[in-house]
């Protein structure tokens, strides 16, 4: 059989049928589904590893999902309705593994749409998906180009979605006027050094020093905050920094005195930062994820089904482990899920033209527009209303909702000029 | 006589490498990839150990030898197997030039210098966005290109063609390394470390040898690494950082160092056992936590190494046999 496909070339066609037979005369599910079957949905991120804070969180939240929407009958399908299972690889942040695990979810385990984390992996994905066709989601959309159509970011725009916090806090603290940024030199932090650039040009905040860039396998964090709050600033910038160094670093700045406003992506498992200092060191500290028992969420153009009882569940079983990425993937699958009911399909094709039909897609925060050409080179984004985050009182609070679009349709050219000073621009991608 | 079954054996495993491929999963096929590529990495880093060095910057330097391919290929348009040929060289070349400094140190010292002037490299790639592509490293590496030998399509997407194409580069270069080492100046290399003084004494210029088993050994690390450049499409400085060092230096342990099989032998066995027993055993997030633990356990147990097992096997047969044949005798 391999020498049949390789004689006539392999094309996507060709790489489907073979998946199929294979899975098949193997005894594993197919690519298409019988009536009944159950659907598998493929999870590749890192769950071990430095960077599985943003993976293993979001399959604990898959897994209540689907456990939810079994329980509700599954997924409705033109020929009836089927069952949902995620299928893991745990590609621990290596563009190697994640080949490795794409390949297996596609061609053994017969997935009909591939999750991922994105970043450094997925450049060694795209080949596999350039050569299948399948679905694939990632939450960095620095990921995405014209060169693959079937890659989407269509949880999270980061790190787009930052400038909201900035505005938020230019707003609402106009006596901040000076702020210093450090983050983790590699495909996570540039963009977002160069988005929170932009996003404090924009409020008139001025950069009192160039964006520390540590080293990725840096632990020892005092230097990095000396040199930072050496300056006085009135804010300090955290970027997108994962959370083995959003903590140590948040510690730091509680020893060194730093009494001034800070400002992140993520404040994953913040109890934890909140016990390493002290509920008043960590007032006030902005940033962009939300714990799904917040108020606001239950509002109508919330498109997240059940947001505080998902929350409630995932703390149950998972007791401290709520982070920025526990909802994104299950979010994708209700964005998934309505997407191949709409197409009675579980085919990645028509479920992607379901997905995208309008323009327009049903965000977690509220409805939003398939977005992103200027940046992205593609519309593959779907960007609309993001929230600000405060901790007040020790717990996580939306302080309100800001839209990405009308921030980039005021401010857009500078986040262009940071981008493509940072090489971030689509095209400028070696 | 001896000749023939020896040659028996040599075929049997050739047969064995070839179908071996058709006997595993796609997603195995991948691994088997990536294993063959490790195979020769670590038995590289061997080769530097046999003078009694070892160096925490050997995955840099298969790193040195992914950039400079990766680039020729996309700036310069460099035929993929030439590149990779040229990767293996500069390599070769950086490690001549690292030699400089490195020799002035041995041991624990050359140990955290080899790790100093690696991380020296990789900030660099980090630094340099223009031409190393910076964090993000680069993309898009032009892959080997397909190619037919009348029976067979070589398509270089496919693992299992990959595969063939990389064992024959690396059963090259192992017989390579394996010549070197059982040649005078293999024999030298082993002088070096454990009779260095009597060595110097007898007219070998020790810091010369040293300086050569490092060069061939980062000459083929750098082939190792345009071997992955190739097959997955991108490189950047966190997939040659520490975290593989520690791999390669586990293989090494805990296959031991005193045979030339025996560091395949611990990448082989762990490998298998990471990627594909412990994943299938659905212990994919206890992985780091059991392959630490087996590392622990088989220095306490295994202080020689996997290769002490084989060697006892290999021992005992030999025994068998000589006893058997003895009353004829």
């Amino acid at each position: 059989m391999i020498s049949k496909i390789v004689k006539s070339g392999l094309t996507r066609r060709t790489f489907l049928k073979s998946t199929a037979a294979t899975a098949m005369s193997a005894g594993l599910p197919g690519m298409s589904l019988a009536a009944g079957d159950t659907i598998k949905i493929g999870f590749l991120a890192p769950l071990t590893g430095a960077v599985a804070a943003w993976g293993k969180p979001g399959l604990d939240g898959c897994e209540i999902w689907a456990e939810r929407v079994n329980a509700a009958g599954g997924i409705k399908l033109d020929d009836g309705m089927h069952k949902v299972e995620f299928v893991s690889y745990d590609n621990e942040y290596d563009p190697a593994k994640a080949r490795t695990g794409a390949t297996k979810l596609i061609r053994e385990d017969g997935v009909s749409f591939i999750m991922m984390l994105g970043g450094d992996t997925w450049p060694g994905v795209q080949p596999v998906a350039d050569k299948t066709g399948m679905l694939f989601s990632t939450l960095l959309p620095s990921d995405l180009s014209p060169d693959t159509n079937t890659l989407i970011a269509p949880a999270e725009v980061h790190p787009i979605y930052n400038v909201t916090g900035v505005e938020w806090l230019a707003e609402n603290k106009p006596d901040l006027k000076t702020a210093v940024m450090c983050a983790q030199d590699d495909a996570l932090g540039l963009p977002s050094v160069a988005t929170y650039l932009a996003a404090f040009e924009a409020a008139g905040i001025e950069m009192l020093d160039d964006p520390l860039l540590f080293d990725p396998a840096t632990t020892d964090f005092a230097p990095v905050v000396t040199r930072l709050i050496s300056k006085n600033p009135d804010i300090v910038c955290l970027d997108t920094c994962y959370s083995d160094y959003v903590h140590p670093i948040a510690e730091q700045l509680y020893q060194q005195g730093f009494k001034g406003q800070i400002i992140s992506c993520t404040a994953d498992f913040y109890d934890q930062m909140i016990a390493k200092t002290s509920e008043e060191f960590m007032e006030g500290f902005i940033f962009q994820f939300p714990d799904f028992d917040d108020p606001a969420l239950n509002a109508d153009n919330i498109n997240f089904t059940d947001p505080n009882g998902f929350y409630a569940e995932f703390n149950k079983r998972h007791p401290g482990q709520w982070g920025a990425v526990s909802w994104e993937y299950a979010s994708i699958m209700d964005l998934w899920k309505a997407a191949a009911e709409k197409a009675g399909s579980a085919d990645p094709d028509a479920v992607t033209t379901a997905m995208k039909d309008g323009g327009k897609g049903a965000h977690a925060f509220g409805d939003a527009a398939w977005w992103g050409t200027e940046l992205f080179g593609i519309d593959n984004a779907l960007v609309g209303d993001w929230p600000v985050v405060a901790i007040e009182g020790g717990k996580a609070r939306i302080k309100g909702f800001r839209s990405i679009p009308d921030w980039y349709a005021k401010h857009g050219d500078l986040l262009i000029k940071h981008m493509k000073a940072y090489d971030q621009m689509w095209d400028q991608r070696s | 006589m001896r000749i023939v079954p020896k040659l028996l054996i040599w075929i049997a495993v050739l047969v064995g490498l070839v179908l071996l491929p058709h006997g595993l999963s796609f997603s195995q096929q991948e691994i088997l990839v990536f294993l063959t590529i490790n195979v020769l990495l670590v038995a590289s880093y061997r080769l530097l150990t046999l003078t009694g060095e070892w160096s925490l910057g050997h995955v840099v330097i298969m790193g040195v030898g992914a950039y400079t391919s990766a680039l020729l290929t996309k700036k310069f348009g460099v035929y993929v197997p030439v590149s990779m040929l040229l990767g293996g060289i500069s390599a070769a070349l950086i490690a001549v030039v690292l030699s400089f400094p490195l020799f002035r140190m041995k041991g624990f010292y050359f140990l955290i210098g080899s790790f100093a002037a690696g991380e020296i490299i990789r900030l660099l790639w980090k630094r340099f966005r223009d031409p190393f592509g910076g964090a993000k490293g680069i993309k898009g590496i032009d892959p080997m290109p397909d190619f037919s030998v009348g029976f067979y399509q070589f398509d270089f997407f496919e693992p299992t063609s990959y595969y063939y194409f990389a064992a024959v580069v690396v059963a090259v270069c192992l017989w390579i390394l394996w010549r070197i080492e059982k040649s005078p100046v293999g024999l030298t290399f082993h002088a070096v470390h454990w009779q260095d003084k009597l060595a110097q004494a007898s007219g070998v210029n020790v810091r010369a040898y040293r300086t050569l088993a490092f060069a061939i050994a980062s000459g083929f690390a750098g082939i190792s690494g345009a071997l992955l450049a190739h097959y997955i499409g991108t490189i950047n400085p966190n997939a040659f950082d520490i975290d593989l060092m520690v791999y390669v230096l586990t293989w090494a342990i805990v296959g031991g160092t005193a045979t030339f099989y025996g560091p395949i032998l611990g990448c082989v066995v762990l490998t298998v056992l990471n990627e594909i027993v412990l994943r299938e055993l659905g212990l994919e997030q206890m992985r780091p936590l059991i392959y630490g633990a087996i590392m622990i356990l088989s220095i306490l147990f295994l202080p020689n190494g996997l290769e002490s097992i084989v060697q006892k096997i290999t021992q005992k047969k030999a025994a068998n046999g000589t006893a058997q044949r003895s009353p004829a005798e």
